[in-house]
């Protein structure tokens, strides 16, 4: 693993915590393309803050949101931009 | 796979989401992450009317965005709980303009950089939760005010430099040693978990 500069590491850091501006987002961007490595620190990063969200006490979630859920999903089907829509995200994938 | 036969490995399910199933593959994706996305948007949102709301724009989404997962770039979790925070950003950005307000709104529900007191969810928590809390409580109250600013009310750092009447490169020490702390603790808890 090659040495990551403290900027890489602050960058990193800030971007998982949501709080990088778009200076430092694309600062990042470039830096991830020069050195494969920093996406390893930037997926530990990110890994922390979301078990952080994720100790959030749950909720049960309402008994009807499921249903609600899947028939938005079943109109939607019927249309041509979501068609599209997934057939795009799947070729991208 | 199940009993029932639906598969029940979080990548699994997205993979069936992705190849169509609305039904079986759906619904064991929602009971296994809907509490946890209503918990999230709750939180951030601050109405439970409106987390509800928004989770079905969420699944929704996350639903139609299937596709996209990689399994590569992170867990289902983390893209869950990502894509859950960046809707609940967008809403509160919608309901709310200025940064500064967002704040207050937040401070005032949680007690910014405090633990919330809240022992009652703290005493029905799981092992799991109550670690994961612990170590944020662990922070700074700085650090942990910083976090979350950013996290939950998503400000970025110049943001919470001002509302905080603070220097930038002080909000941005905070915010990386937070974050360092963080994720020098995590693996700590994961291996006592499966003690």
């Amino acid at each position: 693993m090659s040495a990551l500069s403290d900027d890489a590491e602050l960058l990193a850091a800030l971007h998982a915590a949501g709080a990088a501006s778009e200076e430092d987002e694309a600062a990042l961007e470039q830096m991830l393309a020069e050195d494969p490595d920093l996406e390893a620190m930037v997926t530990e990063f990110r890994d922390s803050i979301v078990a952080v969200a994720s100790s959030v006490e749950p909720i049960e979630a309402p008994g009807d949101g499921l249903s609600a859920i899947q028939q938005r999903i079943r109109a939607g089907r019927s249309s041509w931009t979501d068609w599209f829509a997934r057939l795009f995200s799947r070729k991208t994938s | 796979m199940s009993q029932k036969g639906r598969p029940q490995d979080p990548a699994e399910l997205v993979a069936a989401m992705a190849a169509g199933d609305s039904r079986e593959a759906l619904s064991a994706f929602y009971d296994a992450y809907a509490s946890t996305v209503l918990a999230l948007l709750t939180k951030m949102l601050g109405s439970r009317a409106l987390a509800e709301e928004t989770m079905q724009d969420v699944f929704v989404e996350l639903w139609r965005r299937s596709g996209e997962y990689d399994g590569q770039r992170g867990t289902v979790v983390a893209w869950v709980l990502t894509l859950t925070r960046s809707r609940a950003i967008d809403v509160i950005r919608a309901r709310t303009r200025r940064y500064e307000d967002r704040h207050l709104q937040f401070s005032e529900r949680h007690g910014l950089g405090t633990d919330g007191g809240r022992p009652d969810v703290l005493a029905s928590s799981t092992r799991w939760h109550q670690a994961l809390r612990l170590a944020f409580d662990r922070l700074s109250d700085d650090q942990r005010a910083a976090l979350e600013l950013s996290y939950f009310v998503g400000m970025s750092h110049g943001q919470i430099a001002d509302v905080l009447n603070l220097p930038v490169g002080t909000v941005k020490s905070r915010i990386l040693l937070g974050m360092r702390a963080l994720r020098e603790v995590l693996p700590v808890i994961h291996r006592s978990m499966q003690r």
